[in-house]
């Protein structure tokens, strides 16, 4: 066996034994993955239709207009959305998919 | 897991200005220190502020140098992410436990660049700095000015899918690591615990928290920081750049019925500063401070008050009895209005946004930790405060900054100054030895 593959087998055995050891907080942050996962599927895919304000893209997938911000926020850091102006009032910026996360 | 030994001549507890600027006036004076700070970085709440009263600095480009001087300065030992478990006292010194707790990434490894938390793929509140208003990944580098500047990870929701591992060019993750033990042998302690803020459901007239678009003082120092949760000033129910904006003065202070008596000293300035940003920020909205009375006592300090006045600030004098919202989320302020000629007046106004300049209290439990005495306000207590502010009852054993009671950030440096040299005479003095390694002739002197 390589050296690589040795190193791999050895992390993969850890990563186990690590899910085995925190089973409990590791199922929790499972489930919450896949609904996040699913979450942010469905608020690239209203935004692949244009860029939309905070209370539109709460509407088009119907969710509290809170938790769209904080989905908002979190994809604006780690750049899957950019801002794209305003909307008519002026009240609401607008948000775009980026380049790269379209 | 063997124990590491540190000895110094001085061990400061708390990262925040206070702490850092303690460390770093006895460092330059050639004493060893030892800084231990329970976050991942140091840097305190001012590292969360966006600009300080009354220059308008930005407080990040002060903050910062003085955070990489703490944590390049050859003769401080500083531990972050590090939990005191217990002082002892040993003949005319302290024995210090520390828990280092494990990141589960190794700090020597790690050069902060991110590569893991890029990869990582579930993502969760960060609570620690943004009030739970955006998200970080498991693994996670704190803020972009942290120091030290290295990657942490959040074991109670890591899936353990090996990304941040295969992404990270140095080697660095490490899901094995245990929390290190640290013995501190110190000759002497300065404790720069700092302060809290009231806690946003302490009021339930105010909306006990419920309320979405009633936020803390705090809270509006990181939207109006560009490095906040949105990069802007947006209320937290849906986003839109407020055009009417409350101001909730003593929300936590002078207030009996919280057990609070004391005024906390900034937050009259602090509100007064965050209109003058919000008026640069949202050239167009309405901003308007409820207060019973203004106390600007600092250098410069009224003139600031009566710039913010010019530049349409409304300072309405009146008591806020309750706050309520309406359909659309806008907060309702009742609020008893006084005229000039202390008429006064019922009325309720719809705002956008309501910020509650929350008070000072105060952090940890110094007593219970440290065995220091405490006032009735809960902050730590000194015997003879007009002539020497920094020493405590305990010989050994001293204070500053926000620890001692609320200050502003010009008050926190200069009691900074006063314990360094504090300590540094109790060092000279008190059991000969002076710096370490060095020999100093015995004096003794007492401190209680
Ligand atoms: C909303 C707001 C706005 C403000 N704006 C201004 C302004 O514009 N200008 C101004 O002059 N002042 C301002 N202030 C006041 C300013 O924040 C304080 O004066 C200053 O931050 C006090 O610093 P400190 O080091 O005493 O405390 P802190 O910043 O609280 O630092 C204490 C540190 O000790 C650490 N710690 C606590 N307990 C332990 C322990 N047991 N072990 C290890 N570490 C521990 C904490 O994690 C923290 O890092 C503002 C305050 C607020 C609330
Ligand atoms: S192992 Fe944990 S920290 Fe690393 S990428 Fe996966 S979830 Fe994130
Ligand atoms: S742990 Fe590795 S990938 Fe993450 S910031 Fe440190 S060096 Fe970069």
């Amino acid at each position: 066996m390589t050296t690589t593959m040795e190193a791999k087998k050895k992390r993969t055995e850890m990563l186990v034994e690590m899910r085995k050891e925190h089973r409990d907080t590791v199922q929790k942050a499972q489930e919450l993955l896949k609904a996040q996962q699913s979450t942010r599927k469905v608020l690239e895919r209203a935004l692949t239709g244009g860029p939309h304000s905070v209370p539109q893209l709460a509407q088009a997938v119907n969710m509290p207009a809170h938790e769209v911000l904080w989905h908002v926020a979190g994809m604006k850091k780690y750049g899957i959305v950019a801002e794209a102006g305003t909307d008519e009032s002026g009240d609401y910026y607008l948000y775009r998919l980026t380049k790269e996360a379209a | 897991m063997p124990t590491e030994h540190i000895k110094v001549d001085a061990l400061v507890v708390g990262g925040g200005i206070a702490g850092m600027q303690t460390a770093l006036d006895l460092g330059d004076q050639g004493y060893q220190v030892a800084l231990v700070e329970r976050q991942s970085s140091i840097g305190g709440k001012m590292i969360d502020l966006s600009k300080v009263f009354p220059t308008l600095d930005c407080c990040s480009c002060i903050t910062t140098p003085k955070m990489s001087a703490t944590a390049h300065h050859d003769n401080i030992n500083l531990l972050t992410y590090s939990e005191i478990e217990s002082i002892n006292r040993n003949g005319n010194g302290f024995t210090v436990q520390v828990t280092k707790k494990p990141r589960y990434v190794r700090e020597d490894d790690c050069t902060g660049c991110r590569s893991c938390e890029l990869v990582c793929p579930l993502e969760v509140s960060e609570d620690e700095h943004e009030f739970g208003r955006t998200s970080h990944r498991i693994v996670y580098v704190p803020f972009s000015t942290a120091v030290p500047q290295k990657a942490v990870v959040d074991i109670d929701n890591c899936i353990f899918c090996g990304k941040c591992i295969q992404a990270c060019p140095s080697d660095a993750i490490d899901f094995t690591q245990q929390p290190e033990p640290v013995e501190i042998e110190t000759r002497s302690i300065v404790l720069a615990t700092g302060f809290e803020t009231t806690p946003i459901d302490a009021k339930k007239e105010y909306g006990a928290g419920k309320l979405r678009n009633v936020i803390s003082g705090m809270m509006m120092e990181r939207l109006l920081a560009p490095t906040g949760p949105y990069g802007r000033v947006l209320r937290p129910s849906d986003g839109k750049m407020p055009a009417s904006i409350a101001y909730v003065q003593c929300a936590g202070s002078r207030d009996q019925t919280l057990g609070v008596t004391y005024c906390s000293r900034v937050c009259c300035m602090y509100a007064i500063k965050q209109a003058m940003l919000l008026s640069g920020a949202l050239p167009l909205a309405e901003i308007t401070i409820y207060y019973m009375d203004i106390r600007t006592f600092g250098k410069g300090y009224e003139q600031f008050y009566q710039n913010a006045k010019a530049m349409g600030v409304e300072f309405l004098k009146g008591k806020v009895a309750r706050i309520t919202e309406d359909a659309d989320q806008n907060p309702i302020v009742r609020v008893e209005l006084i005229d000039e000629f202390g008429k006064t007046r019922v009325t309720e106004r719809q705002h956008d946004l309501v910020v509650l300049s929350v008070g000072l209290l105060p952090g940890g439990n110094p007593q219970a930790k440290f065995g220091v005495p405490v006032g009735e306000d809960g902050f730590i207590q000194v015997p003879d405060y007009n002539v020497f502010p920094a020493v405590t009852s305990q010989p050994g054993i001293f204070v500053t900054g926000t620890a001692l009671g609320p200050m502003d950030i010009v008050d926190s440096i200069m009691m900074a100054g006063a314990a360094a040299s504090a300590t540094a005479s109790y060092l000279e003095s008190s059991n000969g030895s002076g710096k370490e390694a060095q020999s100093q002739p015995e004096r003794s002197v007492e401190y209680a």
